[in-house]
């Protein structure tokens, strides 16, 4: 056979066994064995094993993902089922030959557990299907086999009468759609949207209500994090300034609501709101302070900068200095909700009805600044700064205009933040929350409401819902950001420009003006 | 001649220890097509930069409508009337055409943050007005259905065109072009051409032009100036910078005079003996 059709395959199932392996040292095929199990339903107590069968389908799943992977897209079916063969094999003569060493630890008893924290000799036995000596044999086949079926997936999938299949299902489905949407009386059209809108109203008011305590705690934080990452992204999405040190107006606004309505060690009680407002104003107040020195800088500096003050705010709140002041490293508890018409407005239903009322407006209040004189200004400011100068925008009051809005949000959701949990300390403030907003940003879109309501799901909602996966957290984050960049680098979501001749043209039609002659015509 | 729109007296720039402009004075009335020639790192673009607030001139002066504007940034220079576009092509390249003109009408919208946030009458009525009249303009440089392209999607031509149409939402009393035939072919320069000549007689415009190409200097310029080296070796109109011997030493090299006469007679025999 050629050997430019082996090489490629032999490399990949080297590569793919080095992954396994690494997922085997660091213990994350039990974890992975585990949400399986639960995605199957099996009842799977915190610290105990999953079933053996979990591990097997895993195993063959991952088997599949490389001989699909492995199998090139435009060679003949024999050949990509060589293809996959040899990559099956490759991967399984690897993991054998680790196998042979797993068990001979086994066998002889030694604790690993003193240099590889996380590989236990249950999971170990776990992972060997507890076979013992014969599970490298086992492992090759299993691993062959599974690569052999990926690949006739593909063959199968990728085939002529599949994607026939799919686009008779696809054309099937659009004349569906084109005839529903002839069919639809105007009385839909007209009121179709605020239907909607409605229907998520409500849904968004009694949906609280039911689903317990656990569910809001999560929906409130991802609601949280939306309407940082709406400021985040007027900062760094709309006028391009790169802040590291978001999480510093977090803090300001947090810190503002705790000192100013807690017992200690202030004991001001101006309440919830009046407090929240001068969060706001706190936050805008370091924004400006920040963004007047700082205007000047572009780019890495002003990352570095904005990343220096973000700490230095955090260790300030830490530090001894001012600990009568601030509460030091142990924070400030007790922190008093918020009150309605002199009713106390601070459940759990309660505030996950303010931060959905707050993030609504919020993207409202972002549509409305991106469609707008300053919004554009922002986005020529980060394309090209000095062409927009010459064009007549003012750079330095538009991106300081940009910091203060963007930090007025981080505020607003800090305070909120505050006051929900019923405590903040400088814990709440690392340098992890900038990058996690960050992320979010960048995982789910830049400029784009959905991709940012996509990304605080993803990056904050899925974690809290899969707590399995928290030893992994970071390494997931990573993964995933590596994958992102590669597969989809402008994010889920991403954005689009709007079509504002095309509105335009469509709103002449529906007036029945005639369209203006220009002078070219 | 009418008042002048733009004088520059006087100016010099210099980096480190190259002049790059030296002692230049020009007079631009209004309503004119004015162009600037001569060989390349001659100081041309550098004098645009001096003129549109990207540099400050060292010594002299730049007189609009008779005020002083050197040292102005470039945004206050713009929101005075003075638009410009670029040697090589400065759009906005992630946003669309339509978008491109919208940033270009900047200055000449009030509307501010706090009305798009509450979405005040004064904002809709300002932002429908806006979207009106870039779509004029998109029409007018002649990108009508293209309005929606992102700007680096659009062919060369249609670029040079989208710059010259952001810098005419300014409404501009003065329109610096750099070089705005560069990399076309010689139809597409030919409509260029009509294109500039038809800013001036339309809109009033006072035109000042960076060309290589000498067939378009020549058939639309009411005056020329020629630098070399920074400095204006000659000034006039088309027929009398045709003839002055320095410019062509400045394009040819020394001796270039004579070896342009000997080439004239040739070629005239040669149209003779035909």
């Amino acid at each position: 056979m050629n050997k430019n059709l082996v090489s490629p395959s032999l490399k990949r199932g080297l590569t793919f066994g080095i992954v396994m392996i690494i997922f085997v040292l660091i213990d994350l095929d039990v974890m992975v064995a585990t949400m399986l199990s639960k995605l199957f339903g099996a009842n799977v107590i915190r610290g105990s094993l999953p079933d053996v069968r979990f591990m097997v389908l895993f195993l063959i799943l991952f088997g599949m993902f490389v001989g699909w992977s492995t199998s090139s897209d435009d060679a003949k079916p024999t050949t990509k089922l060589f293809q996959a063969l040899v990559a099956g094999l490759t991967l399984g003569v690897v993991l054998g030959l680790f196998d042979l060493i797993l068990n001979q630890l086994i066998v002889t008893g030694t604790d690993v557990r003193k240099y590889l924290a996380a590989l236990a000799p249950e999971s170990i036995r776990l992972f060997l299907f507890d076979q013992g000596a014969i599970s490298p044999l086992l492992h090759l086949g299993l691993f062959t086999v599974a690569s052999l079926l990926g690949s006739l997936m593909k063959i199968l999938l990728k085939s002529e009468s599949a994607s026939r299949f799919f686009k008779g299902v696809k054309s099937g489905y659009q004349g569906l759609k084109a005839k529903a949407q002839a069919n639809t009386p105007n009385w839909v059209k007209k009121y179709g949207k605020f239907l909607l809108f409605l229907l998520i109203g409500l849904l968004a008011f009694f949906l609280p209500r039911i689903w317990g305590s656990y569910n809001n705690y999560v929906v409130g934080l991802v609601g949280l994090y939306v309407i940082l990452g709406i400021g985040l992204n007027i900062i760094v999405g709309l006028s391009g300034q790169l802040m590291l040190g978001f999480a510093a107006f977090f803090a300001m606004g947090a810190y503002s609501v705790a000192l100013l309505n807690a017992p200690l060690p202030h004991g001001i009680m101006l309440g919830f709101w009046p407090s929240l407002l001068i969060g706001i104003l706190m936050a805008v107040v370091a924004a400006v302070l920040l963004g007047l020195p700082v205007m000047g800088m572009r780019g890495d500096y002003l990352a570095i900068v904005t990343l220096g003050f973000g700490e230095i705010i955090r260790i300030l709140l830490k530090s001894d200095l001012l600990t009568s002041f601030t509460g030091g490293p142990r924070g400030i508890q007790d922190i008093r909700g918020p009150t309605l018409f002199g009713q106390p407005f601070s459940s759990d239903i309660d505030y996950t009805y303010i931060i959905l009322v707050v993030m609504v407006l919020s993207i409202i209040i972002y549509k409305r600044l991106e469609r707008s004189r300053t919004g554009r200004a922002w986005l020529a400011v980060k394309e090209d700064t000095k062409v927009a100068q010459a064009t007549g925008v003012n750079i330095m009051t538009n991106k300081l205009l940009a910091l203060c809005l963007g930090a007025a949000f981080a505020g607003l959701a800090g305070g909120i933040f505050a006051a929900r949990n019923q405590f903040t300390g400088p814990n709440d403030h690392q340098l992890m929350v900038s990058m996690n907003i960050l992320s979010i940003l960048i995982v789910g879109g830049v400029n784009s409401i959905p991709g940012i309501i996509l990304g605080a799901f993803t990056l904050k909602g899925l974690p809290e819902i899969l707590r399995e996966i928290e030893n992994y957290r970071l390494l997931v984050f990573g993964g995933l950001l590596v994958v992102m960049m590669i597969s989809r680098p402008e994010g889920l979501w991403p954005a689009t420009r709007p079509n504002i001749e095309k509105d335009e043209g469509n709103k002449l039609k529906e007036d029945g003006a005639p369209g203006e002659g220009g002078l070219n015509d | 001649m009418t008042d002048p729109i733009i004088q520059v007296k006087n100016v010099s720039k210099i980096f480190g220890g190259l002049t790059a402009v030296n002692q230049v004075d020009i007079e631009v009335p209004e309503k004119y097509i004015y162009s600037i020639i001569g060989p390349n790192g001659a100081g041309k673009t550098t004098l645009f930069n001096c003129i549109s607030g990207f540099y400050f001139p060292e010594k002299g002066e730049i007189l609009f409508y008779g005020d002083p504007i050197q040292g102005l940034s470039t945004n206050l220079v713009a929101w005075l009337g003075i638009s410009r576009t670029y040697q090589n092509i400065r759009l906005f390249s992630n946003l669309t055409a339509v978008e491109n003109i919208l940033i270009g009408l900047h200055p000449n919208l009030k509307t501010n943050w706090v009305d798009a946030i509450i979405h005040t009458k004064r904002f809709r009525k300002e932002e429908g007005g806006s979207v009106k009249e870039a779509l004029r303009l998109l029409d007018y440089v002649g990108l009508k259905g293209y309005g929606d392209f992102l700007a680096k999607n659009l062919p060369y031509g249609l670029q040079r065109r989208l710059e010259i149409g952001r810098a005419l939402a300014n409404q501009p009393k003065l329109l610096l072009l750099d070089e705005p035939t560069a990399g076309m072919n010689m139809n597409e320069t030919a409509e260029a051409t009509h294109f500039i000549k038809r800013l001036r007689d339309e809109l009033g415009i006072t035109i000042i032009l960076i060309e290589h190409d000498m067939k378009v200097v020549m058939g639309i310029s009411d005056r020329i100036s020629v630098l070399d080296y920074g400095t204006k070796i000659a000034e006039g109109n088309a027929a009398e910078i045709q003839a002055n011997p320095r410019v062509i030493e400045a394009y040819l090299g020394p001796g270039g005079a004579a070896l342009s006469e000997k080439y004239k007679k040739q070629r005239l025999s040669y149209a003779k003996s035909n």
